[in-house]
């Protein structure tokens, strides 16, 4: 059981680091909170939702063509708000404001667009059957999530260290003023990452009917406090630090589940607390800024 | 400082008669505890600089003392809301090693505290003694009125502090704090100390008031006190209006929350949306609130 | 003589008072409620109250309802506002209703959540509450008469057949051990614990070899499917909202561990919910408790359920808000009203409150039959029988009642295949 739990945490930790991902991209590329990250989520999730229905494209089929229309809304998304809010004096609390705002305006939106019903998509589309790894058997479709969430893990990594804009998003993480002194393109490359952020959420998106049962307009509020604590287990602005977090948190939850569950969500909570307090930055994080 | 006082003064005045005139009571209610609320939230953010983004964790706390107070040991509402502070306030000291964080690590840890609070709350295994999933329910003490009264009374402390902090010598070592920890500490400000205090005047404001909501909606479950929309109504009033002054959430309040209750009422299709474009819209052409536009103008506002 | 002319001049002056009175009658009747059309409870919420709304236009197609105290029809005005599943936001709502708009009728929000912050509102105004689906336990004690559940029972008398049938039927099949999962909120954590207290009762005809909570908002079962399947069960009883459901079942299904018997509670009541989520195969011999209206009672009043459907597709054709046991909660509530208001002898709140008592046993509606608690103005009746899922032929679900004996349309399939 012990074993079923621990295999099981790291398949929903590894797509619990996807959702994570984009969340802690944009926050470590331009110090903002997107508290609508759940959000896009969930219009990715519904965008797999109608692919699949009207014209039966699979979710495998359907998660670039989300992640290129994400990318491609991100970008003037971006320049419409974000140099904005980062001339305020505290853009990190002034967007979890902004973002709340967008966040209600989508989730209304969606309502409106798509009623208030829970949809999913059959498990069947991502391989019928359970899966038989070292000697467990897991669904078919979370190994495909898993599986899925690990190569996306794996494109951001290539992405962010192998690539020229990759090393340069890098450098605007670092130190947003002095690359923009260096000649860096700080918005370029801050738009991008914006898309690249929101692309990924919407990806994630397109696995969820899958990994939480079903989706509805108003699920992005619970996304969001799951992938803060993944974030933050990781590190805050470390998108590598995600996959750690991710996987401390779902190998946490499917403990808990296994044997105490109704003490499940607890936990999450009292690690990201208990991380935080040993380390204040999170498992991966540097050496804090000042007192 | 008259003129602190004289806002302060008004507020109170205004919230203690207008039910007199205006028969729903609860909504004046409500706009009373988001007023403490978005106080308390100016204590801590406006002070110190930390986002209380599980504000509603110490409201919860003293939801629930004051629940506990009247059910187990049977204590009349007025010595079941010291238990309510006093709970709301030893959550607080429990979350003070969380200042040792910085920026959004707080807000989320305090956030992920409110969460773990309502989670240990509704626990089915603890129904004997919090009720768990299945509520509360304290018809036995409920009077509005009065609960209304003390709600205003406790209104009035919090803006009685706020008129303090604004004009003490401690509030400007908190504000010298948020600017710079390292030169306040340097020169001479016991930054520990200082946040700490603030942190839990703010949790006390919250239990209070949160204590009295209890007493006065009286049937309600964990979900309810607990709502993280607490937290970011309060938060979201306290910056729109203009933090660190007094008359911004003040005005927040008035403003924001009167908007979301008219339209809720009028044109309740459409509330979700209009509310979400306003937030936005204000941010993006007021970050610093409400209050930052009339010292433009060149109105000092306390 | 003086006595007789003086009655006879009483006897004018009542009839004068009399015609006065009808003549006062209001130009309208204002139902007031609440929707949440966002949040957590949007869905259901919705449905509930797009089903109230159904009964409204329907009334005042005909020039309203009948209002006996008047002895005529008045037209319906719904005043309805959108609390956003936010408690305290409805809280303000409720008063709103009751002190601004000053409505004759108050109805809850769907769900003791979103209900509870109206029951001491609603007690302190002396209007009754009209609780739709709120069905908490606490809200009912003798000493509240401004209360009475309508549309479903209270939430300790839900499971009353499914306990009857493990502990009855159950050990006659060679079900003896028992695993039991429910999400830990009022509605399905009432009904664990009265289905724990029967198993106890029956004294080791059936015993609970698994009795866990998990939190409402849980979306993966996999791992506690997996718990489950190790405590090797004759029954698995898993106590969810729609959404736990459409979850549990979905990941059972991928999981592919079967269990020999399975209850959940929404493949009954939101039957097309579930059904569109999780498909016919995986609810294919799944017991849940069976909508009322496909059991042998027939409503004898209002409309039957073909013709409700019927109704709603016309009303709601874009199938944003899903056809379920939640709307014809809404609609059921709209009939109580209804028969209501034709006995009521005056709007007085308390004299409402009498005749919706006095409906008990008297009414059988779409949604069963109707039976309160005159006490405490909690609903005993509109309880659901327990049921089986079955696929006809064509892969189209259908319910096999198996308990109570005296409604039973078949046999339990035991164990699943």
């Amino acid at each position: 059981m012990l074993a079923y739990a621990l295999l099981a945490g790291v398949i929903f930790g590894l797509y619990f680091s996807l959702v994570g991902m984009g969340l802690n991209l944009v926050f470590g590329v331009m110090r903002i909170v997107n508290l609508a990250h759940g959000d896009v989520l969930m219009l990715g999730a519904f965008a797999a939702f109608w692919l699949f229905n009207l014209l039966g494209l699979p979710p495998l089929a359907a998660a670039p063509i989300v992640f290129v229309v994400a990318v491609a809304i991100g970008w003037p998304l971006y320049f419409l708000f974000v140099p904005r809010l980062l001339r305020a004096r505290d853009p990190e609390m002034l967007s979890i404001i902004f973002f709340f705002g967008l966040s209600q305006v989508v989730v209304a939106l969606a309502t409106i667009a798509f009623g208030t019903n829970e949809r999913s998509i059959p498990g069947r589309v991502l391989g019928s059957g359970p899966v038989h790894i070292l000697g467990q058997s897991y669904p078919a479709a979370w190994v495909v999530s898993g599986a899925v969430s690990a190569a996306a893990v794996v494109l951001v990594t290539l992405y962010l260290y192998r690539t020229r804009l990759g090393t340069t998003t890098r450098a605007v993480m670092v130190h947003r003023e002095e690359a923009l002194a260096t000649g860096i393109d700080v918005h370029r490359v801050s738009a991008i990452a914006f898309g690249v952020g929101l692309g990924l959420a919407a990806v994630a998106g397109v696995f969820a009917p899958f990994m939480m049962g079903s989706v509805r307009p108003a699920m992005g509020a619970d996304i969001n406090i799951t992938s803060f604590t993944v974030i933050v287990i990781g590190s805050l602005g470390n998108p590598l630090g995600t996959v750690l977090g991710g996987i401390v948190y779902g190998i946490a939850l499917m403990v808990m589940q296994s044997y105490f569950s109704s003490w499940a969500n607890l936990l999450p909570y009292l690690l990201l607390i208990g991380i935080l307090l040993i380390r204040p930055t999170g498992l991966l994080g540097r050496t804090l800024r000042h007192a | 400082m008259r003129s602190a006082l004289v806002t302060v003064a008004v507020v109170v005045a205004a919230a203690a008669l207008l039910p007199l005139a205006y028969a729903n009571q609860l909504l004046l209610f409500n706009f009373v505890v988001f007023l403490t609320l978005a106080q308390g939230v100016n204590i801590i953010y406006g002070f110190t600089g930390y986002l209380p983004f599980g504000y509603v964790g110490f409201f919860g706390a003293g939801a629930y003392g004051f629940s506990l107070a009247v059910m187990h040991l049977h204590l009349a509402p007025l010595p079941a809301l010291a238990c309510a502070a006093a709970a709301a306030v030893l959550l607080g000291l429990l979350l003070t090693p969380l200042l040792r964080l910085s920026g959004a690590y707080f807000a989320i840890a305090n956030l992920a505290a409110s969460q773990a609070m309502l989670q240990i709350v509704s626990n089915p295994n603890l129904t004997d003694i919090t009720k768990g999933p299945y509520g509360v329910s304290l018809s036995g003490v409920f009077s509005p009125n009065l609960s209304y009264g003390v709600a205003v009374a406790i209104l009035a402390a919090t803006l009685a502090v706020m008129v303090f902090l604004r004009h003490s010598r401690f509030g400007l070592a908190l504000q010298a704090i948020r600017e710079d920890p390292v030169t306040a500490g340097m020169a001479g400000i016991d930054v520990v100390r200082g946040r700490t205090v603030a942190w839990l005047l703010s949790a006390l404001v919250a239990g209070s008031i949160g204590g009295v909501f209890a007493w006065y909606v009286s049937v309600f479950y964990p979900e309810t006190v607990f709502s993280p929309e607490f937290s970011i109504f309060a938060i979201v009033f306290a910056l729109f209006g203009g933090i660190a002054t007094i008359t911004g959430p003040i005005l927040g309040v008035l403003i924001l929350y009167g908007i979301y209750n008219a339209i809720g009422i009028s044109a309740p299709q459409y509330f979700q949306l209009i509310y979400g474009m306003l937030i936005m819209g204000l941010v993006l052409f007021l970050p610093n609130g409400i209050v930052s536009l009339f010292k433009r103008w060149g109105f000092d506002v306390p | 003589m003086l006595r007789k002319s003086l009655g006879a001049l009483c006897a004018i002056l009542v009839c004068f008072s009399g015609l006065a009175r009808a003549a006062e009658a209001p130009k309208e009747i204002k139902i007031g409620t609440l929707y949440a059309s966002s949040g957590n409870y949007a869905g259901v919420s919705m449905a509930q109250y797009s089903g109230l709304k159904i009964w409204i236009d329907r009334k005042n197609a005909e020039g309203g309802v009948f209002v006996k105290p008047f002895n005529r029809k008045i037209p319906i005005r719904l005043i309805a506002y959108d609390d956003q599943s936010n408690t305290a936001t409805a809280a303000t709502l409720y008063n709103q209703l009751i002190t601004q708009d000053k409505v004759d009728i108050l109805a809850a929000d769907f769900g003791s959540v979103l209900t509870s912050v109206a029951v001491p509102i609603a007690r302190d105004h002396h209007m009754l509450l009209i609780d739709q689906t709120g069905s908490g336990a606490t809200f009912f004690s003798k000493d509240n008469p401004y209360i009475v559940l309508t549309s479903l029972p209270v939430s300790s008398v839900w499971p009353k057949y499914l306990a009857g049938f493990l502990t009855q039927e159950g050990p006659k099949l060679g079900i003896k051990r028992v695993a039991m999962l429910y999400a830990t909120n009022d509605f399905n954590g009432t009904q664990a614990a009265t289905l724990r207290d029967a198993i106890k009762a029956a004294k080791g005809a059936v015993e609970l070899v698994y009795d866990n909570g998990v939190p409402t908002n849980t979306t993966s079962y996999t791992v506690t499917i997996n718990t489950i399947a190790a405590t090797n069960p004759d029954a698995v009883v898993a106590l969810g909202y729609v959404n736990n459901d459409i979850a549990f079942l979905r990941n059972l299904q991928d999981s592919g561990i079967r269990f020999k018997w399975l209850f959940t509670i929404y493949p009954g009541l939101e039957t097309e919910a579930v059904e569109k989520n999780v498909g016919a195969k995986g609810l294919e011999h799944v017991f849940t408790y069976v909508p009322s209206s496909v059991v042998a009672y027939r409503p004898e009043f209002g409309l039957s359920l073909s013709e409700f459907r019927a109704a709603w597709e016309s009303r709601f054709p874009d199938g944003k808000v899903e056809f379920g046991f939640n709307s014809v909660a809404g609609y059921t509530t709209g009939l109580v009203l209804e028969k209501a208001l034709a006995s009521t002898d005056s709007l007085d709140q308390l004299a409402l409150r009498k005749a919706i008592v006095g409906l008990s046993g008297k009414l059988k509606t779409i949604d069963g039959a109707f039976e309160l608690d005159g006490a405490t103005g909690a609903q005993v009746g509109e309880a659901q029988p327990l049921g089986q899922v079955e696929l006809d032929e064509h892969g189209h679900l259908r319910f096999v009642t198996v308990y109570p004996p005296e409604l039973a349309t078949g046999k339990p399939v035991y164990p699943a295949p």
